[in-house]
């Protein structure tokens, strides 16, 4: 299991001092630029317009609409019903946040003791691991069916986020459990320490920046499954329901693409809000 | 790295803390989904394969869509008709037969004469079929269910249930074409497509477009297109798009096969044509059946007359309809002994439809607007 880390930026940051959050600025901000301006550029060449003097491709021009006409779309979500659900962009979000909350607190109450019983325990690794290793490649999407007649319509799509979620939370603590140096352990036995105190006082709080580094994960795989979970009967709409709904029913691409965006969005703004958490926690813990 | 009891305090705390936000959230919002709302029929939007189960396990009271998804819960007694559709709307169009703009102006075939001859093949199809049903103690009527019951991997019973309500037909006459349009001014009423669309496209009205859409040229040819001794296209076949185990679209089914004439030759044969799956068939849904379309995986397809007109008008898909595949056969089911014995049973009442653009979708509308009830998204 690989454990991300934010060593990237860090390096430049350090190198150019205190011009370093405003280059990092600069250049986030450059890449945006570039994409959005290829994007216009592609978007040019279906539609055959300037700089392009034909019409270049057999395939629909709507199939790249201008980032502008996008933009567009995402404001239009906002201020009118979508034509499909007569609901709002508002309400879509709403939705799609309560699933991605129910299944992140379910993951996170079930992963989170596993994962620390499976890193702490050989036994129980021994009787975990495989069933982990069987049940994590399936895609979230291949239960869509089931789960939707099993677990009911409000459960089912939650269930789908939850194994999105599960997994990335339940690995990180359980190699965060493991990972545990022996030297700490030995240590705080030394200094008289039961095996309950290493637990509350070694164990656990090692554990958890791999546990925010789960979560961050897990919230961004989370995200990647909603539209899977709410592409069929999902109650009180969901941003994956209207994505679905634009591509299949409308074939209204640019509002595709703008669920699409808000998607993006909602990702970085949760586990930013989790980076967050994480900066915090680990502050407060005397680690940084 | 640790610095003493303070930590462990602290961490047990916002653990603490963490549990009872969550808790209490949870309980919250629980509460706040159970709350109840008045006035209007609520819906969610299922596959139809899925709607049995769903209406079985309670999680809907009614559902609506094409056979055989309707006898299947009919049969199996897990659902009751409360209305079909033809009770809602007369003869309303449900499939169509659609060709690819791009199929017709092939170079490497002649791709007009080619969908002549295709159109002549549906007809022909449609023609053996409407004989067959006509005397259900003849071979041909043992052979079509035979057909059925291969192509949509249903029982026999419930595909000879189906057949009751399906009204299988080529013609598109000015009924088929008025339902288009009222079809279409329904999308544009509910900004499913919009005026701007269709002046993109180059329609000045709905009525331009539905009768410059519905393109008659090859159904009123089709008597002229003459049998073919050889395979005209052998290197270049018709790829054909179809729903998956859709009793509409059976015509097609039964022009492949080779033993209804018994002469060897299936009727596209008959009429000199080399006709093959497309990458893709049997598709999901008609908006998939459009992507293949779009792709130029799909020259000719069997799919509802909704998604060909929204994605021909948003996406400008180059299709156009040649002919109908059938009218009618679809049905409003409600769960068996739930005591729902007319439309306005079903306030407050969950329904399934296939999504807010299928005819489906459109026809409960229509009906419960008759009743002055609303039809609103379930939340």
């Amino acid at each position: 299991m690989q454990i991300l880390r934010d060593d990237s930026i860090g390096i430049l940051g350090r190198v150019t001092g205190l011009l370093g959050s405003w280059r990092r600025l600069f250049l986030g901000a450059a890449s945006l630029a570039v994409f959005i301006a290829l994007w216009s550029l592609y978007s040019a060449w279906l539609h055959g317009d300037w700089p392009f003097a034909y019409r270049s491709w057999s395939q629909p021009a709507e199939y790249i609409p201008y980032p502008s006409e996008v933009l567009y779309a995402f404001v239009d979500s906002f201020t009118h019903r979508d034509p499909f659900t007569s609901l709002y962009m508002t309400s879509h979000i709403y939705a799609s946040l309560k699933r991605m909350f129910f299944g992140f607190v379910l993951a996170f109450l079930v992963a989170v003791p596993l994962g620390l019983l499976m890193g702490r325990s050989a036994n129980a690794e021994a009787i975990g691991k495989p069933l982990v290793e069987l049940f994590r490649p399936i895609p979230p999407l291949a239960w869509v069916p089931i789960f939707l007649i099993a677990l009911k319509l409000f459960w089912g799509p939650i269930a789908i986020v939850f194994l999105g979620i599960f997994f990335p939370i339940l690995l990180n603590v359980m190699f965060g459990a493991k990972s545990v140096d022996p030297v700490l352990i030995d240590a705080a036995r030394t200094l008289g320490a039961k095996r309950r105190d290493i637990f509350t006082k070694v164990v656990l709080p090692f554990t958890i920046p791999y546990m925010m580094t789960g979560i961050k994960v897990g919230i961004g795989v989370g995200w990647m499954c909603i539209v899977a979970a709410e592409m069929l009967g999902a109650v009180g709409g969901g941003v994956g329901l209207f994505i679905y709904n634009m591509a299949y029913q409308g074939t209204m691409y640019d509002r595709m693409y703008a669920g699409m965006l808000v998607i993006g969005l909602l990702s970085v703004l949760t586990t930013g809000a989790a980076g967050f958490l994480e900066q915090r926690l680990s502050r407060w813990m005397g680690m940084k | 790295m640790m610095t003493g009891v303070a930590m462990e305090s602290k961490i047990i705390i916002a653990i603490a803390v963490a549990a009872v936000v969550v808790v209490g959230v949870v309980a919250a919002a629980v509460v706040l989904m159970s709350g109840g709302e008045g006035g209007s029929v609520k819906y969610i939007t299922l596959a139809p394969k899925d709607m049995k189960a769903n209406l079985a396990s309670g999680q809907i009271d009614a559902y609506i869509a094409w056979e055989p998804f309707v006898s299947d819960s009919v049969v199996g007694d897990v659902g009751e008709v409360l209305m079909w559709s033809d009770e809602i709307m007369d003869d309303h169009p449900c499939c169509v037969v659609a060709v690819r703009t791009g199929f017709l102006s092939e170079t490497s075939v002649n791709g007009t004469d080619l969908t002549n001859r295709f159109v002549r093949a549906h007809v022909d199809a449609t023609e053996w079929m409407l004989d067959a049903l006509a005397d259900e103690a003849g071979a041909n009527y043992t052979k079509l269910v035979e057909m059925a019951v291969q192509f949509t991997a249903r029982n026999e019973s419930v595909v000879k249930a189906a057949f009751v309500h399906i009204q299988f037909g080529y013609e598109m006459g000015s009924d088929f074409e008025e339902a288009l349009k009222k079809f279409t001014d329904m999308y544009i009423d509910t900004n499913m497509t919009t005026e701007e669309k269709l002046d993109e496209r180059g329609y000045e009205s709905v009525s331009d477009f539905v009768s410059s859409y519905v393109d008659d040229f090859y159904l009123a040819t089709a008597p002229n297109v003459a049998e073919s001794a050889t395979i005209l296209n052998p290197d270049r076949p018709i790829k054909l798009g179809y729903l998956l185990g859709d009793l509409h679209q059976l015509a097609q089914f039964v022009a492949q096969d080779k033993t209804v004439l018994g002469t060897d030759k299936s009727m596209f044969e008959k009429y000199g044509l080399k006709v093959e799956a497309a990458v893709g068939a049997p598709f999901a849904n008609g908006g998939a059946e459009m992507g293949g379309f779009a792709a130029g995986n799909v020259d000719i397809g069997y799919l509802g007359a909704p998604p060909t007109i929204l994605q021909h008008l948003n996406a400008g898909i180059g299709t156009k309809i040649v002919a109908q595949a059938n009218s009618e056969g679809s049905g409003l089911v409600v769960s068996a002994g739930s005591g729902i014995t007319s439309l306005s049973d079903l306030e407050n009442k969950t329904v399934a439809t296939p999504g807010e653009s299928s005819i489906q979708f459109l026809l409960l509308k229509i009906a419960l607007e008759r009743e002055g009830l609303d039809l609103e998204i379930k939340t």
